[in-house]
């Protein structure tokens, strides 16, 4: 009888095991469903997004070179991304390594404020931006409207609470003793850090940089309030674009920014395990 | 290494003084935020050295960062707000004035009330589906042991952070009057003539759902991987079912997880820009398309009234389930 029970239960478990997995996998599909769409339109022949499609081509790629909109709006992504990020790490890895050394009164608001960008949500960020740069403009007599300086100083805001955090949770676990060792042995404080130090976080602060990289990168909502015009990031020539009409260029277009960006991802993935600091 | 400081924050989230933070509407910008606020770091006591060493190492240290967000994020904020006061005359923009006309307008006329709700109805229900689509994949992420986990944890990862507007085009392409869905439904006989699913309230709900999907699911992960397995056994071997071990053990411990990312995919919803102007064409309006349009009409002070509007609303309805959320499980 009771063995009975314990069968039973066991199959409840199994059953339940199963059904959870199924499940888990419809999530996942849905998840990947648009990327696998969009990467399939981009391969289609015909320029109408009709199913089926009438062949498989690769001209949609070759057509992205001669598309100016598209190929400048990745270049000043890709600037904007690479600036913003040693920007970010230049003030974002000393204030990560202060909220980790020091205590001092404030020290928890002081925390929360540098993370705060994150949870301005993104037109609320932008409108903000965009008066203050009004503002700005009216005090100085400098064009700073539309400018790639707003536009930087935007995207700077947006990335340094990921170096704050990634460094910080980097430095939770770490030894001091091994600070105190160097400088017992006659290291200075900058020695110190760079041979120490540094190391000890270089997972922390590589994955910072990448995720400051790729929020810059992606950023739509607030960037939209913040370019000037004829110019564009990446992401807002992509939306543009696609409030005017889907064909398989754009298509093109988003797998680039796709493969960019799984890229990115993979190499971070090999200093610091993704699963880890997501 | 850098795993140890962020796992197992949520335990931490529920003693923390303030509700769950508030994240950002853009894109990967909020990731992981739900996480909780880090509770202070670990740090040992200062060296000798550096309490002589002083705060002016630490100010120095600290210091750029500090003011670059509160002048390039608190002071906007501010000016946001003064402009929200002024007032809007057509032919001369914006009027300086202190009034508060224009948040009277925007809670007295139905087409922005009805704006308004939309969002948060749209919101809402997104994150109701979020938390029942997601639970089952975090759990299978957070209790795998394989290899894969990685690959399956990036796979999550990376539609998130692709960004707005790719995922609403590939959703465009499903859903088109040409699409695959419309094939599928033709070819098995269950509609005559291709339905029409762009430019609805349902394409934008689809849209949105996966694109809060992955945040909802990698917050519950880090939940459900901060509590021991052994526990869900302990139910198991006492004779529970997995339903009844679901609701009664592994749903109260995941809660300060589950509410956290509620309140993020409300959150990410309610600021949603990309997806309801794509899949919801120009007649669908939520409230981030509706900021943008004033402020390209020049409507200044209208759009940042709406703007903060937005902005209290959500902060607002997270600090309240932060809140009472404390409230009930204080520990």
């Amino acid at each position: 009888m009771s063995s009975g029970l314990a069968a039973l239960r066991l199959d409840a478990r199994t059953v339940g095991s199963w059904t959870l997995k199924a499940a888990a996998g419809l999530t996942l599909c849905y998840i990947l469903l648009p990327l696998v769409s969009i990467t399939w339109l981009s391969f289609y022949r015909q320029e109408i997004p009709s199913f089926p499609p009438e062949g498989y081509s690769l001209r949609w790629y070759a057509s992205i070179v001669g598309n100016a909109r598209f190929v400048d709006g990745l270049l000043l992504s890709l600037q904007l991304g690479v600036a913003a990020t040693a920007l970010g790490l230049a003030v974002g890895v000393p204030a990560a390594l202060c909220l980790a050394r020091f205590r001092f009164p404030g020290r928890e608001a002081l925390n929360n404020l540098l993370l705060m960008p994150l949870m301005v949500p993104g037109v609320v960020l932008g409108t903000a931006l965009y008066c203050f740069h009004v503002e700005a403009e009216i005090a100085t007599g400098l064009p700073i409207i539309g400018s790639t300086i707003g536009l930087l100083s935007g995207h700077l805001l947006i990335v340094i609470p990921w170096v704050v955090r990634l460094v910080l949770a980097s430095l939770a676990g770490f030894d001091r003793t091994l600070e105190e060792a160097a400088q017992n042995l006659g290291a200075n404080r900058w020695t110190t850090f760079r041979r120490i130090t540094l190391p000890m976080i270089l997972p922390g602060v590589v994955a910072g940089a990448l995720f400051a990289f790729v929020a810059s990168f992606g950023n739509l909502e607030m960037s939209l309030f913040l370019v000037g015009p004829g110019r564009t990031t990446l992401p807002i020539a992509i939306l543009q674009y696609l409030e005017w009409k889907i064909d398989p260029s754009i298509a093109a277009v988003s797998v680039v920014q796709i493969v960019l960006i799984g890229g990115a991802m993979l190499i971070t993935d090999r200093f610091v395990k993704i699963s880890r600091v997501v | 290494m850098v795993g140890q400081g962020v796992q197992g924050l949520n335990r931490g989230e529920l003693t923390s003084p303030a509700p769950a933070p508030v994240p950002a509407g853009a894109g990967a910008g909020a990731l992981g935020l739900a996480r909780g606020r880090r509770k202070a770091a670990r740090a040992p006591a200062p060296t000798l050295d550096e309490r002589g060493g002083s705060g002016i190492a630490a100010a120095a240290l600290i210091g750029p960062a500090t003011f670059i967000i509160l002048a390039g994020l608190l002071v906007p904020i501010a000016i946001l707000f003064r402009y929200s006061l002024n007032k809007f005359v057509p032919r001369l923009m914006m009027v300086e004035a202190v009034t508060i006309e224009n948040y009277v307008k925007f809670f007295s006329d139905a087409y922005y009330l009805g704006v308004f709700f939309t969002t948060v109805k749209v919101a809402l229900f997104c994150t109701v589906v979020c938390l029942v689509l997601g639970f089952p994949l975090a759990y299978v992420l957070a209790r795998t042991r394989t290899r894969f986990k990685n690959v399956l944890v990036m796979l999550v990862v990376l539609p998130l952070f692709v960004g707005n507007a790719v995922r609403a085009a590939g959703w465009m392409t499903l859903l088109g009057s040409k699409g695959v869905v419309n094939f599928a439904l033709i070819g098995f006989g269950f509609v005559e003539a291709p339905v029409e699913m762009m430019f609805t309230e349902g394409a934008v709900i689809v849209g949105i759902i996966a694109v809060n999907l992955p945040f909802m699911v990698l917050t519950l992960q880090s939940v459900i991987e901060s509590i021991d397995r052994s526990v869900e056994e302990a139910a198991f071997s006492l004779g529970a079912d997995p339903w009844q071990m679901f609701r009664r053990v592994l749903w109260p411990l995941a809660l300060p997880g589950i509410a956290a990312g509620v309140i993020l995919t409300f959150i990410l919803g309610m600021n949603a820009y990309a997806t309801p102007v794509l899949l919801g064409g120009p007649e669908f309006k939520m409230m981030a398309p509706l900021v943008y349009g004033q402020m390209q009409l020049g409507n200044w002070p209208f759009g940042a009234a709406v703007s903060f509007v937005l902005m209290v609303t959500t902060l607002v309805l997270t600090a309240t389930a932060g809140y009472r959320l404390q409230k009930r499980y204080r520990r």
